[in-house]
């Protein structure tokens, strides 16, 4: 792509990300959509979210407590487990999956709109798309996504529990008590936090790129790969850059 | 009054529209002819300010719609409505859902009162029976009557835009949408809408319009009634017409 081509994407995105953020709050509100995309985003993406986070919580639970077995500290495989779980694999799995799941959707489902000039119609019926199809589509994400992590990282606590146990044996109740012990304001609020951009983020990207669309179906194609893509690399990014800010406002030391 | 001046666009280095000039009123009945790719489509998309020109201006009713913001376009756009080639109706609402989608946008009408207005606009374009099917379930021309009755209950426009109507039809089907445009254009100029229909189905333009605008190279290159249309001399254009022709 051209320096002069990337600048103007870059603008048009970020003047897209901006009236998405803005318009959440101004008149006229799509309830319906809204509502409609909340449950494809939420109820559609628990089933992907349950067993991505389920055998992640069991992997990283055998990984673990083999580790720390050799060492003699495989007790404390429940606290490894959580914090990595909670602070950092969590939300970044469950947003790696909403991606491919919910915003390859996005960026199709619109896109298609854009090629079958269902977006040219609503302008020319005085519609605003941005305000009829982005702004529902990133509210719902923004909202679904945390609830989702939250939901991802229970079931991904059982599985650690479940492999703990019933693998390596440890105690059930100690695996538990270690949990509890590291479910502090700290690791609760950097745990939650970054959903509710990597929601944000996912949705704009997947938007920005359906609506972008030129090209038939090889058009589609691209717009829908370049849309999963672009928003797996900012998810990483992202998660790296919040982590450095969250340390930095909550006061924790690397 | 519709007039554009000068109108130039280029897609991917690509001259598409090189300098269009014409003027209309909004009450007559315009077809552009020319072969795939000459820019009619885009023509349509300009005057509704869908797509923005390389140059040149675009200027409805004396006012240069050229490069104003989404939000000052209504006006203007309310003035027309278009029937894109393959209806462009909204995929995931069925007929209803698509024929009342500006009334639920805009009005304050009851339910009873969309539903009753939604089936008199279908049974105008004679697809009631079709009320509660989806898009993909419709046949292309039932497709194009809903887009029309949609258009209609979208506004009373000045101008129906219309681009490639009767592509892909059989000929029984094309016909009655010709004479669904010119139910919707009846009347005597100034008092009837007019209509602009983007096709290179010469014989459909023929039943529906009165003035023939033919593009070549990215200009208008023939601009003139359906009796000068029979009698002009560039070769193009006559082999784009044979059929009128007298052998």
């Amino acid at each position: 792509m051209r320096p002069q081509r990337l600048v103007i994407e870059l603008q048009n995105f970020y003047e897209l990300s901006q009236r998405s953020f803005l318009g959440v709050f101004r008149r006229p509100f799509y309830v319906r959509d809204i509502i409609e995309q909340m449950d494809y985003a939420g109820a559609g993406s628990f089933f992907i979210v349950f067993l991505v986070s389920l055998f992640i919580g069991m992997a990283l639970s055998l990984q673990i407590s083999t580790e720390l077995s050799s060492l003699g500290l495989k007790m404390y495989t429940g606290k490894i487990v959580g914090i990595s779980i909670i602070r950092e694999i969590g939300p970044v799995a469950i947003a790696l999956s909403f991606a491919g799941r919910v915003g390859s959707g996005m960026a199709s489902e619109i896109g298609s709109m854009v090629l079958g000039h269902q977006v040219d119609m609503l302008r020319v019926f005085g519609i605003d798309p941005i305000k009829k199809l982005v702004i529902p589509r990133v509210l719902s994400s923004t909202i679904m996504l945390p609830l989702l992590t939250i939901i991802g990282d229970a079931v991904s606590l059982f599985g650690g529990y479940y492999i703990s146990v019933f693998v390596s044996h440890q105690s059930g109740s100690f695996y538990w008590s270690q949990i509890r012990a590291i479910m502090g304001f700290q690791n609760i609020f950097s745990g939650i936090a970054k959903p509710f951009i990597f929601g944000f983020v996912i949705a704009c990207i997947s938007c920005y790129m359906g609506l972008a669309t030129r090209g038939g179906a090889r058009g589609l194609r691209q717009a829908t790969t370049t849309a999963v893509v672009l928003s797996t690399i900012m998810i990483i990014i992202t998660d790296f850059l919040l982590t450095r800010i969250l340390f930095f406002v909550l006061g924790m030391q690397a | 009054m519709i007039e554009l001046q000068d109108l130039r666009l280029s897609y991917n280095h690509h001259r598409v529209l090189d300098g269009i000039n014409f003027k209309a009123h909004f009450y007559e009945k315009i077809a552009i002819l020319g072969e795939s790719g000459e820019g009619k489509t885009t023509i349509l998309k300009l005057l509704l300010c869908l797509a923005r020109p390389d140059g040149g201006r675009i200027i409805i009713d004396g006012r240069d719609i050229t490069f104003l913001r989404e939000s000052e376009l209504l006006d203007s756009r309310k003035k027309f409505s278009i029937v894109f080639q393959d209806g462009a109706l909204f995929d995931s609402l069925d007929v209803k859902e698509n024929v009342a989608f500006c009334m639920r946008e805009f009005s304050t009408l009851s339910e009873d009162e969309i539903e009753n207005r939604t089936r008199e606009f279908l049974r105008r374009v004679g697809i009631e029976e079709a009320i509660h099917l989806m898009p993909d379930e419709l046949s292309g021309g039932m497709q194009r009557r809903a887009a029309i009755a949609r258009s209609l209950a979208a506004c009373e426009p000045e101008m129906m835009l219309y681009d490639e109507p009767t592509s892909g039809l059989d000929p029984i089907t094309a016909d009655n949408i010709c004479n669904l445009i010119n139910e919707l254009s009846a009347g005597t100029p100034p008092g009837r809408r007019g209509l602009i229909i983007v096709t290179h189905d010469v014989e459909a333009a023929v039943r529906v319009a009165e003035r023939f605008l033919y593009l070549k190279d990215g200009k208008i290159v023939f601009d003139g009634s359906l009796d000068a249309l029979t009698h002009a001399g560039d070769p193009g254009l006559r082999k784009f017409i044979k059929g009128l022709l007298p052998r």
